[in-house]
């Protein structure tokens, strides 16, 4: 893989499957679920960590790509996390495949808070080729 | 039902029984608001038309798909309570096309499949989201393990 500045560029070919992530930790705050209820316009909901997009941030800071297209998402509601507390979440490359020629990662993280409540789990499938987008459903 | 929570939703599920739709509609504010509730604030394919242009192809921003995941998962939890659905729900969706700022989306669903576990009932659902011209953009699953004590006494 060639590396450029602190990020490695993408191999596809040789991302082995199964390499997990350090842990990633952050701290939810009130703000960030009052701006997640307000974005997707639920005074209820209570999983502000989809938008934290947790499963691909530790990918994300370790490789560099053309960017990516979600094109599957499975999500396990826990428990909700409660603002305030310290989240740990592990995430891994758990596949990737060829489908029509196109490739695609899949990762999974698993979030847990400060008290060892097990929060959620969220499996993602990203097309590496982004621009597929614009080809198929032009502007 | 004493002992649960006041807000538990007890109901007679039954495969075919249609699940109430849920409505939304996509702007450009929300989008950003969703974005940036994770500290999220540089350009993206969802946040700036430039950058979609260039990563996507595409003439203006897209909605992420976790967007319509939040909504599929708004529209179970309201309908098997959240008590139920927050402890133990599930929802997988496939994005078929993207969702623009602008687009009214609906999200539907019907009951599956139901099957008995050790503490309640587990009740499928197959979900579908559709744009304001009937062009479908998600379609998927969800699941909720619904306790016995929700459920209607058999006879």
């Amino acid at each position: 893989m060639a590396e450029a500045g602190d990020k490695i560029l993408l191999d596809w070919d040789a991302l082995e499957v199964g390499e997990t992530f350090e842990t990633f930790e952050y701290v939810l705050t009130q703000k960030m679920v009052d701006d997640y209820r307000l974005g997707v316009m639920d005074p209820e909901a209570s999983f502000p960590t989809i938008a934290h997009k947790v499963d691909v941030r530790q990918y994300n800071a370790k490789y560099r790509d053309n960017g990516s297209v979600n094109a599957r998402c499975a999500f396990y509601c826990y428990n909700p996390p409660i603002p305030g507390k310290k989240l740990m979440v592990t995430a891994k490359i758990a596949d990737k495949y060829l489908r029509r020629g196109k490739n695609y990662i899949v990762t999974e993280a698993v979030s847990v808070d400060e008290d060892g409540r097990l929060i959620d789990r969220v499996i993602t499938h990203e097309l590496k080729q982004p621009n597929e987008v614009g080809k198929k459903w032009g502007g | 039902m004493g002992g649960l929570n006041p807000d538990s939703i007890e109901r007679d599920y039954q495969v075919g029984g249609e699940i109430p739709p849920l409505v939304k509609q996509m702007t450009q504010e929300a989008i950003n608001l969703f974005e940036g509730s994770a500290g999220q604030t540089g350009p993206s394919q969802f946040t700036d038309e430039e950058t979609a242009r260039e990563t996507l192809g595409t003439e203006g921003t897209v909605a992420s798909g976790r967007m319509s995941l939040t909504f599929a998962i708004e529209m179970l939890r309201r309908y098997f309570g959240s008590d139920v659905y927050n402890h133990g729900g599930f929802v997988d969706l496939r994005f078929l096309r993207p969702v623009r700022p602008g687009d009214e989306i609906t999200f539907s669903g019907k009951i599956t499949d139901i099957t008995r576990e050790a503490n309640g009932s587990r009740v499928s659902v197959e979900i579908k989201v559709e744009n304001q011209k009937g062009d479908t953009t998600g379609i998927g699953a969800g699941s909720a393990v619904v306790p016995n004590a929700y459920l209607p006494a058999e006879e």
